[in-house]
């Protein structure tokens, strides 16, 4: 969309409005987004695949197998719920970047999502930085499961080293490296329900062992539910609330009070004169 | 919790215009109000009350076999007697048509509210007298109940009205002609807005229940007469209802776009959440992936209800699929 209303020079939210009504009023079905076209045609327009002249030769890539493991990250992505809900181009983004780093780890270390961007010929939108490191967030988790990797200190440097392994055995690793969904609320309700005393406790630590066991684990959330910003939650309404008939008398006091008196109207008209 | 229920049933049978009968207050089993899902009762009622002119042709359709008998524990006979000693204070104001199917609902509208979503034995499918959507067989209701979070409502003061006076005279109005032709007004209480326009019609938004937009809507009322003007109190009339619940477990909204397509539409690129507009009732949800879900497009607090519990096992269906 971003492509089309660039080369249309059209407002973006304006676009999106007409399309959506479009979209009702005709009963259009379109066919959901494709995340597997979206990078083989975002990766299209990346200027890393020939050599020219402002690229420098170790950074010049093969096309095919950049475009086979952003795939696999992108899936990746998908699968640990950072793609639900956010623009998708961002993440191809990040993706192509890391899969980039992975097939010559040595070269490209030191270059930035903003110097590969810039590069590669390619904006560098916004959100792609917080994609990047929700992606370096999930393969840490997952490095620390493959056996011939714990002994090693990872940090998000390292870990792109290995980025084939952990794609090659990415669901053996998923599993193992995050809880499922759910077991947080049961663990959340056990606890909740177990009677106040050593028993309570002794059930509520077997169930967080569960959770816990081979180093740390977290639930397979989306990152809005892994990081709640705080929100004042509107109390639900009180009893008292819920006596509102709409009938109730009202006093003259209550409305007097929205009212000015003739002193307040004059030195309000006073003010309004001289501005 | 029954306060709440007996309270929400006398203001549905105050709306229908049927004689109000004293509150009864009998203490029930003690229960632990901090429950979230402690009004279950209260949609049971909701859902009654708000459609007494369908209720008479559709018993004979209805079928109540899977209401079971109240016999075994202490507990769930003195839930039957609490049932009924309310069932007569409900008696004396709604149709005879009604006790029978009341004194069933009643006696299972009070489950032990601990046992939270899951089906006890006692708990029954959470179906309005004329079903509308299609019953699941042994499907529990889902225990979670929107919150109203906003009601638009209009009504006509039916008399030219000068908005620069008002705008004098007025402390809590607002009045700038070259950006809206409309005056805004606030109160306190209840916390709402107000747009009045010249031709004497008002718009009252920001309540959180039917009632309290009716008072506000009065309280504008009286202020408009109290500056001098005739105002009156006419069609008051609802035109939208907003609610929003959490389902508590993430939504993959791309699955169920593919599923839904036809009522779904969900552009990541333009919004982050999913827009499912329900045909039965007529109400677009908008659901996101931390499964907070917004309702919106009712007319009645019943319509959101309901919805709720239609989308409710189209979300739960969700949950596992990865």
């Amino acid at each position: 969309m971003g492509t089309i209303c660039s080369l249309l020079y059209a407002k973006q939210e304006l676009f999106a409005s007409v399309y959506l009504s479009l979209q009702k009023e005709l009963g259009l079905s379109v066919p959901a987004l494709s995340l597997a076209d979206l990078v083989k045609t975002h990766l299209n327009s990346f200027r890393l695949f020939q050599h020219t002249a402002d690229v420098p030769a170790p950074f010049v890539e093969n096309k095919e197998k950049v475009v086979a493991r952003t795939m696999q990250i992108v899936e990746l992505a998908s699968e640990t719920w950072l793609v639900t809900g956010r623009h998708p181009i961002p993440i191809v983004t990040a993706a192509a970047f890391l899969s980039w780093q992975s097939l010559q780890p040595a070269a490209r270390l030191a270059c930035t999502l903003a110097r590969f961007c810039k590069l590669a010929g390619v904006d560098l939108p916004p959100p792609a930085h917080l994609r990047l490191k929700e992606l370096l967030e999930i393969l840490l988790r997952m490095a620390s499961q493959l056996a011939w990797l714990r002994v090693f200190n990872m940090d998000k440097k390292t870990v792109v080293k290995h980025i084939g392994d952990l794609l090659q055995h990415r669901i053996f690793l998923l599993k193992n490296a995050f809880c499922p969904e759910d077991e947080e609320e049961q663990r959340a309700a056990a606890l909740g329900e177990a009677s106040p005393g050593s028993p309570g406790a002794a059930g509520g630590a077997a169930q967080g062992e569960g959770c816990l066991s081979g180093g740390k684990r977290r639930p397979l959330l989306p990152p809005c539910l892994i990081n709640p910003r705080k929100r004042l939650r509107t109390a639900a309404p009180s009893a008292s609330d819920s006596a509102v008939t709409g009938e109730e008398p009202i006093s003259d006091s209550e409305i007097e009070q929205y009212l000015r008196g003739p002193e307040e109207i004059r030195a309000f008209r006073k003010a309004q004169a001289w501005l | 919790m029954l306060v709440l229920c007996i309270t929400e049933a006398q203001q549905r049978l105050r709306r229908d215009d049927l004689s109000t009968s004293p509150q009864l207050f009998t203490p029930m089993s003690p229960y632990d109000v901090d429950l979230p899902i402690q009004t279950t009762e209260d949609v049971l009622f909701g859902s009654q009350f708000n459609q007494p002119k369908e209720l008479p042709t559709d018993f004979s359709s209805v079928d109540l076999s899977f209401l079971p008998d109240i016999t075994q524990d202490n507990k769930e006979q003195n839930l039957f007697e609490d049932g009924h000693e309310m069932q007569k204070e409900l008696d004396g104001s709604t149709s005879n048509e009604d006790s029978s199917i009341l004194t069933d609902e009643s006696s299972l509208a009070y489950p032990d509210a601990s046992q939270a979503t899951e089906a006890s034995g006692v708990c029954p499918p959470l179906t309005p007298m004329a079903p509308m959507t299609p019953v699941t067989p042994a499907s529990e209701s889902s225990g979670i109940v929107p919150q109203l979070q906003n009601i638009v409502s209009t009504v006509n003061l039916a008399c030219k009205l000068d908005l620069k006076n008002i705008a004098l005279r007025a402390r809590n109005a607002e009045y700038n002609p070259k950006r809206f032709a409309a005056v805004i007004m606030r109160i306190r209480e209840p916390r709402t807005t107000a747009l009045i326009f010249s031709s004497g019609k008002m718009v009252c938004t920001g309540a959180k229940s039917e009632e309290q937009s009716r008072l506000a809507a009065r309280k504008y009322a009286r202020v408009v007469q109290k500056l001098g003007f005739p105002a009156k109190f006419l069609d008051f009339k609802i035109q939208n209802m907003v609610g929003s619940c959490d389902v508590r477990f993430p939504i993959r909204l791309e699955g169920l776009v593919l599923t839904h397509q036809q009522f779904s539409s969900y552009e990541p690129e333009l919004f982050p959440g999913l827009i499912y507009r329900m045909v039965k009732p007529r109400i677009v949800l908008l659901i996101f992936v931390s499964g907070k879900v917004v309702l919106t497009g009712a007319k009645e607090r019943s319509e959101i209800y309901e919805a709720f519990e239609s989308i409710y096992p189209i979300l739960k269906g969700f949950k596992k699929a990865s």
